[in-house]
């Protein structure tokens, strides 16, 4: 059975379509990244999934329970991490997963312990007190604890710090592991390239691929700047596969290259790199490449004076 | 305290309800000690004849003679509905709706816990906070009864008592229905204010109007205070607030459980 399983997901809100006609399919035991920009529909989507909001066409159905008529039983099989978690602010942590662990039954405390203190949480403070990534963290516990059969995890690691960002996608991995399944939306590819099987990427409300991320990180395009120590080699780098354009000054190349960048440093290397800055691909350009192919370039940005 | 939604919403409550429960007693030992001196005042009833016609039935100021009279007069046909109607709404329109604004629903909604059972659960708890209320209110006046020498009976006062509840009840009730049904705490309590306001208008022109009193009988006031309170005893009238009561938590049920939660 499908653990997730969306057909013609529609939302309109008045006459505004936050999500049109989404079908997605999502084995169990897997982790699905759900990519897309703030305001593409990611949230409107977890929501539906989560039951808190209904489609206006369409059907969501998780573990073969319909979103909207067999909610309280598919509420059951759910973690649900929203995308501004807010919790009560006069209980401490500890007498706030109490109350959730008693109204979902069957929590077993070790695995709250265990989830804490690899997220470094201290439960005895009141919430109101935490920091916004101490906040943060007590959400992704609630989300985890009870080892829901899906995990929908909506922006999970905004204000998290980059040590607990690891350990929290070692814990989606381990989740998955288990056999549990994770929905997890992020407007950040590193982030969700780094720990799910299959990604999606919503534009506008339309589901615009979904592949898996081993397919995605080779057709991904990056803009990389290599500082030379002296003049570069520019017709070299041109020439070399992956390469799509190519923009240079005295010392600094700006290259857009289509999947991986191995034989590109191979080639640069023995010319004496002083300095390398990769960016992160925009969402945008990742789409828009595996639509043309890859074989359209996107309009080359200019070499910013910081790094030239 | 965390076993259940039901006993953590008493638990939200309780410095509010500590608040309420000691400012009314407070408010009614002053207003029961006053008692003795105007009882003496012998210029009273001149006093009281002076008084408008209208302001002498709206007030029940005839009544002003008798301990059980200046009680009523005094606290329950104003003051003691004012209490708890504030209280009831207040806490009605927080129990869902403040929730929902203030983005802690989401995660309560995501569990095995049902729209509708969390509604009957902060009803509940909405009626055990206006219990709690209403016992400081008959501890208070029985007490201060015997000290003062205002001679209200036991049952007489369980009677108004349930009355003053039952107000409290009905309109908190109506601000947690509006609340479920719209996510918005405050058009809860400005509906709930306002339909409160509109009843006692009504029940305070019947008293007054000739031509009003026909429709009277509607108003939750009228249905509350026409015996008294104090002095009437229980009320077949009472069983009209705990069915209106009862009619708004039920149909928020289904308009709530079929809405969408707003994002925060």
């Amino acid at each position: 059975m499908d653990a997730i399983k969306t057909t013609g997901l529609t939302k309109k809100y008045g006459r505004k379509n936050a999500l049109i006609g989404v079908d997605l399919t999502i084995e169990p035991a897997t982790v699905f990244g759900y990519l897309g920009a703030n305001g593409a529909g990611k949230t409107t989507t977890t929501r539906i999934l989560a039951g808190l909001i209904r489609p206006t066409n369409g059907t969501a159905v998780v573990f073969g329970l319909d979103a909207v008529r067999d909610r309280e039983e598919m509420q059951r099989r759910i973690g649900y991490l929203p995308g501004e978690f807010v919790a009560y602010r006069d209980l401490t942590g500890r007498n706030y997963l109490t109350f959730l662990a008693n109204l979902r039954g069957n929590v077993d405390w070790s695995i709250v312990d265990d989830l804490t203190g690899r997220l470094g949480l201290d439960l005895t403070t009141r919430i109101g007190d935490l920091s916004h990534g101490n906040r943060q963290k007590l959400g992704v516990v609630q989300a985890f604890m009870h080892q829901p059969d899906l995990l929908l995890l909506d922006e999970p690691t905004a204000g998290l710090d980059p040590l607990i960002q690891r350990e929290f996608l070692s814990l989606v991995r381990e989740a998955a592991n288990r056999g549990q399944t994770v929905f997890l939306s992020s407007h950040v590819l590193s982030e969700v390239q780094a720990v799910a099987d299959t990604i999606g990427i919503l534009h506008e409300g339309h589901l615009e691929v979904v592949e898996s991320v081993e397919v995605l990180k080779t057709q991904a395009v990056r803009h990389v700047d290599i500082t030379f120590l002296s003049a570069p080699p520019t017709d070299t780098l041109r020439s070399v596969a992956g390469v799509k354009s190519l923009e240079h000054n005295a010392k600094t190349v700006r290259l857009t290259v289509e999947g991986p960048m191995a034989e590109l440093f191979q080639i640069a290397a023995p010319f004496g790199i002083e300095q390398v800055v990769s960016h992160e691909p925009d969402l945008e350009e990742i789409f828009l490449s595996y639509y043309r192919g890859g074989g359209d370039q996107n309009v080359p940005q200019p070499v910013p004076q910081s790094i030239a | 305290m965390f076993r259940n939604l039901y006993l953590k919403a008493l638990r939200d409550q309780r410095k509010a309800l500590l608040g309420w429960t000691a400012g009314i007693i407070i408010f009614i030992v002053i207003e029961a000690a006053i008692w003795p001196s105007i009882r003496d005042m012998s210029a009273w009833k001149d006093l009281l004849a002076a008084y408008p016609e209208p302001m002498r039935k709206l007030f029940n100021l005839e009544q002003f003679t008798t301990g059980t009279g200046f009680m009523n007069a005094e606290l329950f046909s104003a003051l003691l509905p004012l209490f708890f109607i504030i209280f009831g709404i207040g806490r009605g329109a927080r129990a869902i709706a403040g929730e929902e604004e203030s983005g802690t629903l989401d995660v309560l909604l995501v569990t095995p816990l049902s729209p509708g059972r969390m509604l009957l659960q902060q009803a509940a708890a909405l009626v055990t906070g206006v219990a709690v209320l209403g016992a400081g209110v008959y501890v208070t006046l029985a007490v201060s009864s015997v000290l003062f020498g205002l001679g209200i009976g036991a049952a007489t006062l369980a009677a108004a008592t349930t009355a003053m509840m039952l107000l409290g009840i009905e309109f908190g009730f109506l601000a947690l229905a509006i609340g479920a049904i719209t996510g918005r705490r405050s058009l809860a309590i400005g509906a709930a204010t306002t339909l409160a306001v509109a009843a006692y208008v009504l029940y305070a022109a019947g008293q007054i109007v000739d031509s009003v009193q026909p429709w009277q009988p509607l108003s939750p006031f009228h249905q509350a205070l026409r015996e008294g309170p104090l002095g009437g005893g229980l009320s077949l009238s009472f069983l009209w607030m705990v069915a209106a009561a009862a009619a708004f938590v039920l149909a928020a049920i289904p308009l709530f459980s079929r809405r969408d939660i707003a994002a925060h």
